[in-house]
């Protein structure tokens, strides 16, 4: 049983008048669960349009197409924003290219706020958060606030804001774009290990080929189509 | 503590937001104590003139102090009429003859009346704070009771002398504040006002009356159940050059000044929920511009929308609530300091209630609650994907 099976996905864009952006044009992909998939591909393919569409955060266009999104075998195309939202919260974890932290926050009220969102109370949320920020290696730097923190170490707490949830799928948008070699390869080596030792399906989108090497499988696109799975 | 961080991103504008408000709220406050000073007057004076008729000269105006003196006759041929049950005479003329002209607060008064002369039937409640209150044995005296506010202007106790029009009174009691007229009275034997009533008459009339025959008006207290409005319109017919004054006469003149102003302090608050809610507004708008990524951010990882609508408008309500309290302290402040230097001459003009305090806060919280709606709804309207990769 997949974790997510997408058919036949389009996503357009109205910019103008004449100004129409087809960005996925018929999309056909699938996700097993425990998998560590990479979307790679140039700029522009449309490979963060498919990861925004598979994270529930845009829905896909549905003009004269009858598209298939299913996250463990429930259809996706018809819930509404606050069903959206409510699995976002509970069973998906979000990491960005530009880390992406709250900065009035510390880096474990930034991890408590998405267990917060799932519905812990809390004082529940809190341990929850140091738990997760003990996992990434940072329960020192709890107090800090991202100022404070260097890139790899934003992108770690970014990293157990995603994870503090326990959610099955986590979805990862260039995470180690802003980050330099060395950072980079703890964040994959954090990634990797989540995904080995918790099973968590990991989706992400890189430009990096060593990125894509450290994942499972490579999913190529190209003007947006999969050109190779 | 989140809220107050998040305010604390933009110092200066939110301190400039929360001046708005305070503005507004501190412009509240003052006006609506001087509304409670100014009510609670009307309101001692609708009780006072509720259940009786005052019948005075014809030649007086309807609302002014008497000054043309009607004879004490008349109140024997008042108290024949059916339905009068008891009439008292009573002088009452200005404490200080040399002031003329209206003036914001109620001037200071001399009543004159014979104490126990009602029969038990006046019920405005007035308690001496020191020494008594008249009673029948003082006429033929010079003595006086004064008012709370007259206590604390003349600095007189029980047992000292005071000068009334030339005329110097042993002060037998001060009053307890009634936050009403009786606070800037002062009440003197029937005897001792007719002859302070006398000396105010032009010299022919002087010459033609005794000074027991005059009082100023009499006051006529109906028998149980009776038709006021009828009762008095009956003594106007049957009384020859009377006219006369009921409850209902009373609110309806002072009540209409009274909504004049009300109508200013309604437009005081308005204006300061107009200003303050634009100013609000617009900070909030600026500030969820400013955090549309954080917005964006917060949604993708689970924020409802209606998360991200009670997280913009607490921070507006907690700018609407410095800005209140501050206002209320500000008003606070101004209303005492005025009383304080108004007590040494009788001049109070502010009453601030417990009432309006809570109001002006809750007021100005819910206003800043509202105002932060708009810009709330706009946060969380936006799309998570435009919204994170906004700069």
């Amino acid at each position: 049983m997949p974790l997510i099976d997408a058919m036949d996905v389009h996503k357009t864009y109205r910019l103008g008048r004449s100004n129409v952006v087809r960005a996925l044009q018929g999309v056909n992909m699938s996700l097993e669960s425990g998998e560590m998939v990479a979307i790679m591909g140039p700029s522009g393919c449309g490979k963060s349009t498919l990861m925004h569409i598979v994270g529930l955060l845009q829905p896909p266009s549905t003009n004269g197409t009858k598209p298939v999104l299913k996250y463990r075998e429930r259809d996706m195309t018809t819930l509404s924003d606050r069903e959206r939202t409510r699995i976002r919260a509970t069973e998906m974890g979000f990491v960005f290219q530009a880390f992406n932290l709250v900065s009035t926050l510390n880096a474990v009220e930034n991890v408590a706020l998405a267990a917060e969102y799932a519905g812990q109370p809390k004082p529940k949320a809190k341990a929850s958060a140091l738990d997760a920020l003990g996992l990434v290696g940072l329960a020192e730097r709890a107090g800090h606030r991202p100022m404070e923190l260097s890139g790899g170490e934003q992108q770690r707490v970014a990293i157990a804001r995603a994870l503090v949830n326990r959610p099955g799928l986590i979805l990862a948008d260039e995470p180690t774009g802003n980050l330099d070699s060395a950072n980079s390869k703890e964040v994959m080596e954090l990634l990797r290990r989540f995904n080995r030792e918790q099973k968590q399906t990991i989706l992400l989108v890189t430009h990096d080929p060593e990125v894509g090497k450290a994942c499972s499988r490579i999913i190529t696109m190209r003007d947006g189509k999969v050109t190779a799975v | 503590m989140r809220i107050l961080r998040n305010l604390a991103r933009r110092k200066l504008r939110t301190t400039l937001t929360v001046v708005g408000i305070t503005i507004g709220i501190w412009a509240l406050v003052v006006m609506s104590s001087m509304a409670n000073k100014i009510g609670a007057l009307v309101d001692g004076g609708s009780s006072y003139f509720a259940d009786k008729i005052i019948v005075s000269d014809s030649a007086n105006l309807a609302f002014g102090f008497s000054s043309a003196p009607i004879r004490v006759s008349v109140a024997a041929d008042i108290e024949a009429i059916d339905g009068v049950d008891v009439t008292v005479p009573e002088v009452d003329m200005l404490l200080d003859p040399d002031r003329s002209g209206p003036a914001f607060n109620i001037p200071d008064r001399i009543v004159a009346s014979m104490a126990g002369a009602d029969k038990g039937r006046e019920k405005f409640p007035i308690k001496a704070a020191l020494g008594r209150l008249l009673v029948p044995e003082d006429e033929g005296k010079n003595v006086v009771v004064l008012g709370s506010d007259l206590g604390r202007k003349f600095n007189k106790k029980p047992g000292e002398r005071m000068t009334v029009r030339g005329i110097e009174f042993e002060v037998v009691g001060i009053l307890e504040p009634t936050l009403s007229a009786p606070d800037t009275s002062v009440w003197i034997p029937l005897a001792a006002g007719q002859a302070l009533l006398l000396e105010t008459l032009p010299d022919v009339m002087q010459r033609e009356f005794k000074a027991s025959e005059l009082a100023s008006s009499i006051t006529v207290y109906p028998d149980p159940g009776v038709d006021i409005p009828a009762l008095a319109k009956t003594i106007e017919q049957r009384v020859p050059r009377t006219q006369s004054l009921t409850g209902a006469e009373f609110d309806e003149q002072v009540g209409s000044a009274i909504a004049i102003f009300n109508a200013i302090i309604l437009g005081v608050a308005l204006i300061s929920l107009v200003v303050g809610g634009l100013s609000v507004i617009n900070t909030m708008a600026m500030s969820v511009a400013e955090r549309t990524r954080e917005i964006g951010v917060k949604r993708a990882i689970g924020a409802t929308r209606a998360r991200i609508v009670r997280e913009v408008v607490t921070e507006a309500g907690v700018i609407g609530l410095f800005g209140g309290t501050l206002g209320l302290v500000l008003g606070a402040v101004v209303v005492l300091a005025a009383n304080e230097a108004g007590r040494s001459s009788g001049t109070i003009l502010f009453q601030l209630t417990a009432g309006t305090a809570i109001f002006a806060v809750v007021f100005a919280v819910i206003l800043g609650m509202l105002a932060g709606l708009i810009p709330a709804i706009t946060a969380a309207r936006l799309d998570p994907v435009e919204a994170i990769r906004y700069e």
